[in-house]
């Protein structure tokens, strides 16, 4: 039940891709309009989805990795509604949706994995929930930084093409990855604290035997040396804008890892 | 009646006869009373502009009243009727409107987009209508035309595009401040460009003003003007260190604004990027500040490549307001062609209602005592032979003009059935 509702919901989330790219291209008020009633359909089936999965399992919808990232990707695209409504950034949509449109084709075609022993804790439960919304966060934290650097790439270039209209002024994306980013790092880095802790109370070790643990801490490392770049040190525009991405980048192989290696997070 | 528009365009006439032919408001007026009185002319709406003069006008014979106007045009204006004649183009019913609205939407504009058209359209239309020559047709006409305009401006980005210098820079600065107003500007060099430009950020909210010149009294004056600072020309490095934007225009051989200069600047702002309008040739800023990080500039021959490729949006964006004028006119056309046929339906039916109420009335009153079920038989029989009949002629008639073509259909019903004769 929980299966098809959510693929229901990634009808939606393509339809809604695809406007959202053709409003980029086309420029045509209606298909932002089509594209914004598709992410909504889109997110309301997953919601939809996502409280069968609690009544029907009887737990939070976070029992193995594909759950969780179904979660944050819910997370992104909630996110994406609110910016744009509160913003007016209507070309957010184009950039984000086709990232959390591939999180959630992965996570949808998974197959159903055995509830891993450790999830009889609660504390793993909010360990998990803290550190994929600031994923989410984190994956408009890179749609605005790569919207900077191609907003900026025609600034500088001096011939400003198609993409120099749509997209919105270079201090809005900044600020946009500013705060994506100062909101997202608080969650991860209490959701890693969380996971930390309770590994090496359970197993002895914080990193034992497991990639994705170790490879978050490197995103982290990532994302901590930016914000404290960009709050003590002035960093902004192109420099944040490559480290977000880095980071982003770090955080995909994270989730790879985790997806496609054997350790403790495992499928 | 036909609807009908004649005149000249930047399109066929040299800007010499349209200059010409070009007319004042209280001639405006004089005219249309004249071409009102002439009796040819049912409704009649004049547009004069620089690059355009059109007889907008509902006439028996359009022909006879578009040679009428322009006479009293030509001869008011002091032309040679005959070079004017031999110019005008003409059209009638839907390629009336259809110019009407698209006139009205800039798209027949020398530049299109540009946006001074619909209020001279609007001007001429309150003019005719003060003079009390607009009727029903052109009422109908011109209000839809505004709307059109209106919808064309909102659904299409047909005059977002900035395509003089002054609001390209205008435009860039929104693209790396996300808002102009409280951002600093300083004027180097005091040209009218600059000046124009400068008008342009301060109406967007952009203070303070700076203004930097050699000659110092320039500078005050410049500054006066727009309500900001005069700083003197040894203090023009200090002055960078604060401002956001910097409009360069002097008449320097060499540029004054050197990468050095502007690095030595940049390293004391930390975050706020610099935006370089350079208008000056030969240029006032180094080329080299671009490629320092957060520095921005543009010089003339970039700021003419950006209004180009705006330019070509336009044009891309142009075929996008032509196909919503054509959706616009088919449905005007097809509306007003219900409006005229209404009334020649309405008497229609009833004509042929008097016809077979007095008939059945007799037959009854022939008949004697007939009951009551043979009464209200043969009441709906004659109705159902009424309705019959009418229904392919009404067919035909609200057809023909949707098609545009009611006129002469009209006509026809009206001479064969007697309507509009007391009978």
């Amino acid at each position: 039940m929980y299966q098809t509702v959510l693929n229901l919901a990634v009808v939606g989330y393509v339809c809604a891709t695809g406007l959202a790219l053709a409003h980029l291209v086309q420029r045509q008020e209606a298909l932002h309009r089509f594209a914004s009633l598709a992410t909504l359909a889109g997110w309301a089936g997953h919601t939809i989805a996502l409280v069968v999965l609690v009544v029907e399992a009887g737990r939070p919808p976070l029992g193995s990795l594909p759950e969780s990232l179904s979660v944050a990707v819910w997370v992104v695209v909630l996110l994406v509604m609110l910016v744009e409504r509160q913003s007016g950034l209507d070309v957010l949509g184009a950039f984000v949706l086709p990232v959390a449109l591939l999180l959630i084709l992965k996570a949808s075609t998974a197959s159903p994995a055995a509830l891993a022993p450790a999830l009889g804790s609660a504390w793993v439960w909010v360990h998990i929930a803290l550190a994929l919304i600031g994923i989410a966060a984190f994956v408009l934290n890179f749609a605005g930084a790569l919207m900077y650097l191609l907003q900026e790439r025609q600034l500088k270039g001096r011939r400003p093409g198609a993409l120099y209209h749509r997209l919105p002024s270079l201090e809005t994306l900044d600020h946009l990855a500013y705060r994506t980013l100062a909101l997202g790092f608080p969650f991860l880095t209490t959701g890693l604290i969380l996971g930390a802790v309770w590994a090496r109370s359970s197993w002895g070790s914080v990193f034992a035997f497991d990639p994705l643990a170790l490879l978050s801490f490197v995103a982290w490392a990532i994302y901590a040396g930016t914000l404290a770049g960009r709050a003590a040190a002035g960093w902004h525009g192109r420099r944040a804008a490559y480290f977000a991405i880095v980071g982003f980048a770090t955080l995909v192989v994270t989730l790879g890892a985790g997806l496609f290696l054997p350790g403790r997070h495992g499928s | 009646m036909p609807l009908f528009v004649a005149g000249l365009s930047h399109r066929n006439a040299a800007v010499g006869l349209r200059e010409q032919l070009a007319v004042e408001e209280d001639k405006l007026r004089e005219l249309l009373g004249d071409v009102q009185g002439a009796g040819v002319l049912e409704e009649a709406l004049i547009l004069s502009t620089c690059n355009r003069v059109e007889v907008y006008g509902v006439a028996e014979v359009p022909g006879e009243a578009r040679a009428v106007a322009f006479r009293h045009l030509c001869r008011q204006r002091g032309v040679d009727p005959a070079a004017v004649e031999a110019l005008l183009y003409t059209h009638l019913d839907a390629d009336a409107v259809r110019h009407a609205f698209r006139v009205a939407a800039s798209l027949d504009s020398m530049l299109v987009g540009e946006p001074q058209i619909l209020g001279q359209v609007k001007d001429a239309f309150a003019l005719a209508q003060s003079c009390e020559t607009v009727g029903p047709a052109l009422h109908g006409l011109f209000s839809r035309a505004f709307a059109v305009a209106k919808k064309v401006r909102t659904e299409t980005e047909i005059a977002r595009y900035a395509v003089s210098v002054s609001y390209a820079a205008v435009e860039l600065a929104k693209k790396i401040f996300a808002r102009l107003d409280g951002k600093a500007v300083l004027l180097v060099g005091a040209g009218k460009m600059s000046e124009l430009a400068a008008r342009h950020l301060v109406a967007q909210g952009a203070f303070p003003i700076y203004v930097a010149n050699r000659t110092w009294a320039r500078a005050q004056e410049l500054a006066r003007a727009l309500a900001g600072t005069a700083v003197p020309w040894d203090e023009l490095s200090t002055a960078l260190s604060t401002v956001d934007i910097v409009i360069a225009s002097t008449g320097a051989p060499a540029p004054v604004i050197t990468r050095d200069t502007v690095q030595q600047v940049m390293r004391g702002r930390r975050t706020a990027p610099l935006f370089f309008i350079d208008i000056a040739v030969p240029r006032d800023v180094d080329p080299g500040v671009n490629t320092l990080a957060d520095v921005y500039c543009y010089n003339v021959d970039d700021l003419k490549q950006l209004i180009d490729a705006n330019l070509r949006e336009r044009a891309r964006e142009a075929q996008r307001a032509e196909a919503l004028v054509e959706r616009e006119v088919a449905r005007f056309v097809e509306r007003q062609g219900d409006v005229a046929i209404v009334p020649t339906i309405v008497s229609l039916r009833a004509r042929l209602e008097d016809i077979r109420a007095a008939e059945v009335r007799r037959t009854l009153a022939r008949l004697g005592d007939v009951p009551p079920e043979t009464r209200a038989a043969i009441d709906a029989m004659s109705a159902a032979i009424v309705n019959k009949i009418l229904h392919a002629p009404i067919t035909k008639l609200r057809e023909s003009a949707r098609a545009g073509a009611g006129h002469s259909w009209l006509a026809m019903v009206h001479e064969l059935f007697g309507l509009g004769r007391k009978s």
